[in-house]
């Protein structure tokens, strides 16, 4: 039985020791409980559930996946925003995911986070000098004059007029205040800034000024990015790899290239699929892979491969019954899919993908008649 | 005759701070079958254009000016009786989001029932069945069940299937769609599209389409209008736009796509910021944020003209046809290469 020995385990972190954040077997489960006096818990959401990755110092990670999927709880994890459930999350070499608040306070200046949602994530009642140098003032870093240069210089740096230094966020449009969230993480030269769905929130010009702008700065300041999106574009645009995630797990990890060239997990190849491609030519005549449904939830996922009720290439008796390991599948070696059946080309029609399945399952039904 | 023509759409709303041109003579015309789709930034006037074709501005705030024939009648001047009997039956919307667009103490198949018994005199029961009919048609599962279930039972792509049955449901001649899969996944917004393609097949409705993705135009439109500050840029068809952009602005949107099919190290960006509609730009109301900005720009407000020999490609720019052939020529050029 090679399959299951295939199934026992996840292909092992490859670490080459210049990770800046290892991440291993992570899991956020949110209770869910009922009663007033005594709260007895009744299931748990399994937003995350047992995610590994690793991340290398001046690269950016790019994590896609739909809404649901866990990608921001994730992120709100690495930065300890929320204790995670179980797993370890090293930054440094430092094993942080026990520390307590205090002590988590040195790291907090080298990982920031960037937020999704320009209008919500500054606070409308305080100026924009006060906004961007808070994190200075909070970890003490110069005395007063010195912040204040310091804060026009990070204005600056992200493209805004250091005179709008008194300005409250609302005379800003949406693409500047995302520069100010920009400038905000900047401002205690962090290692590590997790970019939660940046600019999905922008209009496409906008949207273009910021993509810039994160590049421009991971090229002057050697920054290391987690960006998490669900445009697959701009995931594209901006990382070195990619790790898309299904329902908590991850489903398929590469190379940007190798990621969008040769996809392997027929979830990847069905969100690839479905990104509508500005070229009529192209556009018209390509037959999109349609998934049927939603993410189903993650209160009760369901069993074996978590993809397997909305997959083209489902194997009844096989992929609801035995959890696919997360293993090497594509042609460089660190190319890993979360599959039974992983995609044997790319591009792929629907047809193609569902024959795969339709094949398995026949020859199941005549080896069981037999 | 065209089933919808806009001609020299004018809406201007006043406010405490002035008079805001949200949309400043727009021209188009739609076919029966045709789908086209609008594109520009926020606030470029997309949505406002077709709130006021469907009569839904506020009429004390609003003033509007130009024309808007459906079917040969101007809505404009129509009374609000007759737009009432329009909306929803011969013209349909659907909003931008699901999340807002239903009311929440209603149970679904009450609110289809009561958008078709509001223009015909049917029975509950047979509202109620075409109900049902379209709730399978825009897919989804277990119809019967969910006729009874409230719009919180819904997830966000579910919602938006609802709003599209709710538009549909008494077969319009035009369906106006305004940005119907931002708010969605890829995946919920590729089984959207799917939906609407395959409804306009079956009924043969036309189809405005107001988005900012012009991956999603591409994909379902047969003409296409730019928008840039209230005003019309560029119109053409969609293959012609692609083909040959003729506006620095549409060559800003398409250079600033970051593409699956491209590798690109810096995206072309469009600097600074779309302009307030309260004091727009003199001249050209691109010229702070063009390129190629030339003296007459900044005082001469460009027309809308025809390109030389191509029907139905309009363009709002000084440039010369050369320049602009080059350029564009450039432009795809780049993008061919990155692709390959």
């Amino acid at each position: 039985m090679t399959v299951q020995a295939e199934a026992a385990a996840d292909a092992p972190l490859d670490l080459r020791g210049d990770e800046l954040l290892v991440v291993e077997n992570l899991k956020k489960h949110f209770p869910i409980t009922r009663g007033i006096m005594f709260q007895k818990q009744i299931a748990s959401v399994r937003a995350v559930d047992g995610v590994t990755f690793s991340v290398r110092e001046g690269e950016t990670l790019g994590v896609v996946g739909e809404s649901g999927c866990g990608k921001s709880t994730m992120a709100r994890c690495i930065l300890k925003l929320l204790e995670p459930t179980g797993g370890s999350i090293k930054f440094r070499g430092h094993d942080i995911t026990r520390l307590s608040r205090t002590e988590m306070r040195p790291f907090r200046r080298e990982m920031m986070m960037i937020f999704q949602d320009p209008y919500a994530s500054l606070n409308p009642r305080k100026r924009v000098g006060f906004i961007v140098a808070e994190a200075l003032q909070v970890h003490k870093l110069g005395t007063e004059a010195e912040i204040k240069r310091r804060v026009q210089e990070l204005l600056q740096v992200v493209g805004l007029n250091p005179e709008h230094y008194n300005r409250f966020p609302h005379e800003f449009s949406g693409g500047q205040r995302q520069r100010i969230g920009v400038a905000r993480a900047l401002a205690v030269n962090p290692k590590l800034i997790v970019c939660d769905e940046p600019v999905s929130a922008l209009d496409v010009s906008v949207q273009a000024q910021i993509l810039n702008l994160l590049k421009d700065l991971q090229r002057d300041f050697g920054l290391t990015y987690v960006f998490i999106a669900h445009d697959l574009n701009v995931v594209r645009h901006i990382s070195d790899r990619v790790m898309v995630m299904y329902l908590g797990q991850i489903v398929e990890q590469a190379d940007r290239t190798g990621l969008y060239t040769e996809p392997k997990h027929p979830y990847t190849g069905a969100l690839l699929s479905a990104v509508p491609v500005p070229d009529p030519a192209v556009g018209r005549n390509r037959k999109r892979l349609v998934l049927e449904g939603d993410v189903p939830s993650p209160i009760n996922p369901p069993s074996a491969c978590r993809f397997h009720p909305r997959c083209p290439r489902f194997v009844e008796g096989h992929c609801d019954v035995e959890e696919p390991a997360l293993i090497r599948r594509g042609s460089a070696p660190n190319h890993v899919a979360k599959c039974h059946y992983p995609l044997e080309r790319w591009p792929m029609s629907e047809d193609e993908m569902r024959r795969v399945g339709a094949a398995s399952r026949a020859a199941a039904s005549t080896a069981s008649a037999s | 005759m065209p089933l919808l023509e806009v001609n020299d759409l004018k809406t201007y709303f006043r406010t405490d701070d002035g008079v805001v041109r949200a949309v400043d003579g727009v021209s188009f015309t739609v076919d029966k079958g045709q789908t086209l789709g609008i594109v520009g930034e926020s606030g470029s006037g997309k949505s406002v254009t077709c709130l006021t074709i469907m009569g839904l501005n506020n009429r004390r705030a609003a003033s509007s000016s130009g024309q808007a024939l459906w079917k040969g009648e101007d809505l404009l001047t129509a009374s609000s009786r007759r737009l009432r009997e329009l909306r929803g039956h011969e013209i349909a919307m659907i909003f931008q989001d699901p999340m807002t667009s239903l009311n929440p103490v209603h149970k679904i198949g009450d609110q289809l029932a009561e958008a078709m018994r509001l223009h015909d005199d049917v029975s509950k029961a047979t509202a109620r069945a075409r109900a049902l009919e379209l709730l399978k048609a825009v897919g989804i599962p277990r119809a019967e069940r969910r006729l009874d279930d409230y719009p919180h039972q819904f997830s966000g792509g579910m919602r938006q299937r609802v709003m599209i049955a709710m538009a549909l449901i008494n077969n319009p001649d035009l369906l106006i769609a305004d940005e119907p899969t931002t708010a969605l996944d890829v995946t919920t917004q590729a089984q959207i599209l799917a939906l609407i393609e395959r409804l306009q097949e079956e009924f043969g409705s036309a189809v405005i389409m107001i988005t900012h993705d012009l991956g999603v135009v591409a994909e379902i439109a047969d003409d296409v209008v730019v928008m840039y500050a209230a005003e019309i840029a560029e119109k053409a068809p969609v293959d012609e736009i692609f083909k040959r952009p003729h506006h620095p602005y549409t060559w800003g949107l398409m250079g600033s796509l970051p593409r699956l099919d491209a590798d690109v190290d810096r995206l072309v960006q469009i600097q600074g910021q779309p302009p307030s509609l309260l004091r727009p730009p003199s001249g050209c109301r691109f010229h702070p944020r063009c390129p190629y900005v030339m003296p007459v720009c900044r005082e001469q407000d460009p027309e809308l003209l025809q390109v030389p020999d191509v029907p139905g490609h309009f363009q709002a720019c000084h440039l010369d046809e050369e320049t602009k052939n080059r350029e564009a020529a450039k432009l795809l050029a780049g993008m061919m290469a990155e692709a390959s």
